[in-house]
């Protein structure tokens, strides 16, 4: 059971502006492709009229973080590997991880200690231990 | 002639069981395992697994992240080959070097595929006006280690 971490994107563009060149394509061509082939993330397009801010793609994610990047002068094909690659992304910081593995369990057959394999004091014949 | 320092190596001498008995004593202990593997008395596995060129040591439901991009999408699921050594709480399989694909199956799902955080790669020259930075960002997988199963065909 899998679930995409995407919960939603938004591209936000002025329909006016030459920069948006490369999102009006992509609306026009790739966004439905895009929607069928995934079909758990919601695609909302919403065009303000106006020179207004530039172009963005915004990608919320179910743990709340949002993730904006920019598509001022972009082609409709790079928009289209922006989008898969937020799609298949989870929310967590992209910041630099220590370990590339993380376990609930570390330790199956019981944790090493240094006295693991060693035989017990109590076997030791030694000058004292001998019953008198 | 006189035994000095040097004729019996310094390390204590081990001699080796009968081979007839080892066989017998083999056979019995691989019994006893199947025995216990198809009742089904053992609680958490873990495996040693050769992933990606790294070997991993890895349970049921543990992440895992290579620095690769893998050809599956998102939430397929996916069976790893190569497993050097399987075990449990009272017993182990070690491979050599590999176990077999009837006794093992350990299973994954691809959870997400992103980018490493931008890495900046930077090469200066002193006095030779020479300086070049380039942020990297390396595409990463992350897996989710769903199962390991073993089945009871030792021999």
């Amino acid at each position: 059971r899998y679930v995409r971490q995407l919960q939603r994107l938004q591209l936000l563009f002025s329909p006016s502006a030459a920069d948006a060149r490369g999102a009006r394509q992509f609306v026009e061509e790739a966004a439905q492709d895009f929607a069928r082939q995934h079909p758990d993330v919601v695609l909302y397009v919403s065009p303000h009229s106006g020179p207004g801010p530039a172009p963005v793609l915004r990608a919320e994610y179910l743990n709340g973080t949002v993730r904006e990047e920019l598509i001022a002068s972009k082609t409709s094909e790079e928009i289209v590997q922006l989008a898969t690659k937020l799609a298949n992304q989870s929310g967590l910081d992209i910041i630099r991880i220590r370990k590339p593995f993380h376990t609930d369990n570390p330790s199956v057959q019981g944790q090493w200690h240094p006295l693991t394999n060693k035989p017990s004091i109590l076997t030791v014949q030694g000058p004292r231990l001998q019953p008198q | 002639v006189a035994k000095t320092s040097l004729t019996s190596p310094p390390w204590p001498e081990v001699k080796l069981p009968d081979p007839v008995e080892e066989a017998k004593y083999h056979a019995e202990v691989v019994q006893k395992v199947n025995g216990l593997i198809s009742a089904g008395h053992y609680g958490r596995l873990f495996a040693v697994v050769h992933f990606a060129s790294k070997q991993w040591k890895i349970t049921s439901e543990d992440l895992i992240m290579m620095d690769n991009v893998l050809e599956a999408e998102c939430g397929d699921r996916i069976r790893m080959e190569k497993v050097l050594l399987v075990g449990a709480d009272d017993f182990t399989l070690i491979g050599r070097p590999l176990l077999g694909k009837e006794l093992v199956r350990v299973e994954a799902t691809v959870i997400e595929k992103t980018e490493s955080w931008p890495k900046v790669n930077m090469r200066f020259w002193r006095r030779h006006n020479y300086q070049r930075k380039r942020i990297i960002a390396n595409p990463q997988t992350v897996l989710r280690i769903n199962t390991i199963e073993i089945y009871p065909c030792l021999s």
